[in-house]
This record gives structure tokens, C-alpha cells and sequence, in this order.
């Protein structure tokens, strides 16, 4: 990657989606938002790996090119880098339970991207992020309203 | 594992196994709103609403 697109990259995230066995019921709407997503440009998706973890814990990985029918994945298959290391699986499925399988998405967030280069141009650098789960903001709610009941 | 070979021998990029985050377990459950007070969190969300103490 060369240095000018290095610095309009955006902001690579992952996730993990575990399926406990028995609870998956694939109808094809993650794909259809997934691809919403990409179409309209807000990902870029990066990489994408199926994790199995039986029940003695032990993990196998299956590449998306892997899964018989891709349907409109195929056309997003094809671009995917592999980002992700041998090690990285083992990482990441330290998250699963025995029993479940899981997928992993890797993407980047072109929705960021410009903001992110723009910072950079202005000679800022980012020294923290991160994601506010909802029960942090419940939590918080909660104590303001225990502190207005208290008349503090 | 059956990965390809370029995933083999690489240093990876997440640098330490993942711990499992309850929240996104709850928030891929089907069913009803994972959370009982979306209203209340939705306005502590919205611009203006809460006052800052510090």
C-alpha cells in the first residue's frame, strides 16, 4: 500500500457473530445488510473467516471460498484480502463457546475515512476510540436519576 | 485448521485472544429489543438533553 492510500484508510474494525448450536437460522438478511453496506459504501468489507469450535474446545477455521454456494457473496469474496493470521483464529475463537460456530468480518469504515485523513491534515492524531456498549448509557441514566431522587 | 497459506506463519493483528462481550450477544438475540429502556436511551443520546457534571 502505498503511502498516499495509506492515509485514506479507514478505520478497520472487526466482529465476532457467534451462532450457539442449534440457534443459527440463515435466511440470507445478514448477507442482503451486509452487501447494503458495501453497495452504498459505507464498508469496505476486508476479510471474512467461519469458525467451528467443537465440544472439547477444538477450533477449525473455513475460508469463505469454502462454503458451497456463495451466492451474491461471491463477487465480495473475490475481493477479500487475507488479514487475518493463523494466529488470529486462535485469538478470536478464545470468544466462542464449545458447540457454536462463528463468523468473523473484518471490514474498514470508508464512512470515516475522509474525516479521519482530514484530522491527520490538520496535524491531529487519535489517542483513543472506542464503542459505549448501551448498558454504560443505562448505567449512567440510572445514577443521574438515583442522584436527582437523592436531591444531590 | 484449513487456511490458506498466507495466513500461516504471519504475526496476526489482534494481538491477544478476544474475550466474549455479552452486549453483542444480546443485541444478535431475535426477538424483542434487547434492551427494555430504548426510549430513555435514545434521548440520553440526543443533543442537548443531559447535563454535564465535572
Amino acid at each position: 500500500m502505498t503511502e498516499a492510500s495509506l492515509d485514506q484508510l479507514g478505520p478497520v474494525d472487526y466482529a465476532v457473530v457467534e451462532f450457539p448450536a442449534g440457534k443459527s437460522n440463515f435466511t440470507g438478511e445478514m448477507v442482503s445488510e451486509l452487501l447494503a453496506l458495501v453497495d452504498a459504501g459505507t464498508i469496505r468489507v476486508i476479510d471474512i473467516l467461519l469458525l467451528t469450535k467443537d465440544a472439547d474446545g477444538e477450533v477449525e477455521a473455513m475460508e469463505l471460498s469454502d462454503v458451497g454456494e456463495l451466492g451474491e457473496l461471491q463477487a465480495l469474496e473475490a475481493q477479500l484480502a487475507e488479514l487475518l493470521a493463523e494466529e488470529d483464529v486462535v485469538h478470536l475463537a478464545a470468544a466462542m463457546e464449545p458447540g457454536s460456530t462463528a463468523g468473523v468480518l473484518i471490514w474498514e469504515n470508508l464512512w470515516a475515512a475522509r474525516f479521519a485523513s482530514a484530522a491527520r491534515r490538520s496535524g491531529g492524531q487519535l489517542i483513543a476510540n472506542g464503542r459505549i456498549p448501551i448498558q454504560a448509557i443505562i448505567a449512567s441514566i440510572e445514577a443521574d436519576e438515583a442522584l436527582a431522587t437523592e436531591g444531590v | 485448521m484449513p487456511l490458506r497459506a498466507a495466513r500461516v506463519g504471519r504475526v496476526g493483528v489482534i494481538g491477544h485472544p478476544v474475550a466474549k462481550t455479552a452486549v453483542v450477544a444480546k443485541a444478535v438475540t431475535p426477538g424483542p429489543a434487547p434492551v427494555a429502556k430504548t426510549a430513555v436511551v435514545a434521548a440520553a443520546v440526543t443533543p442537548g438533553r443531559r447535563r454535564r457534571r465535572i
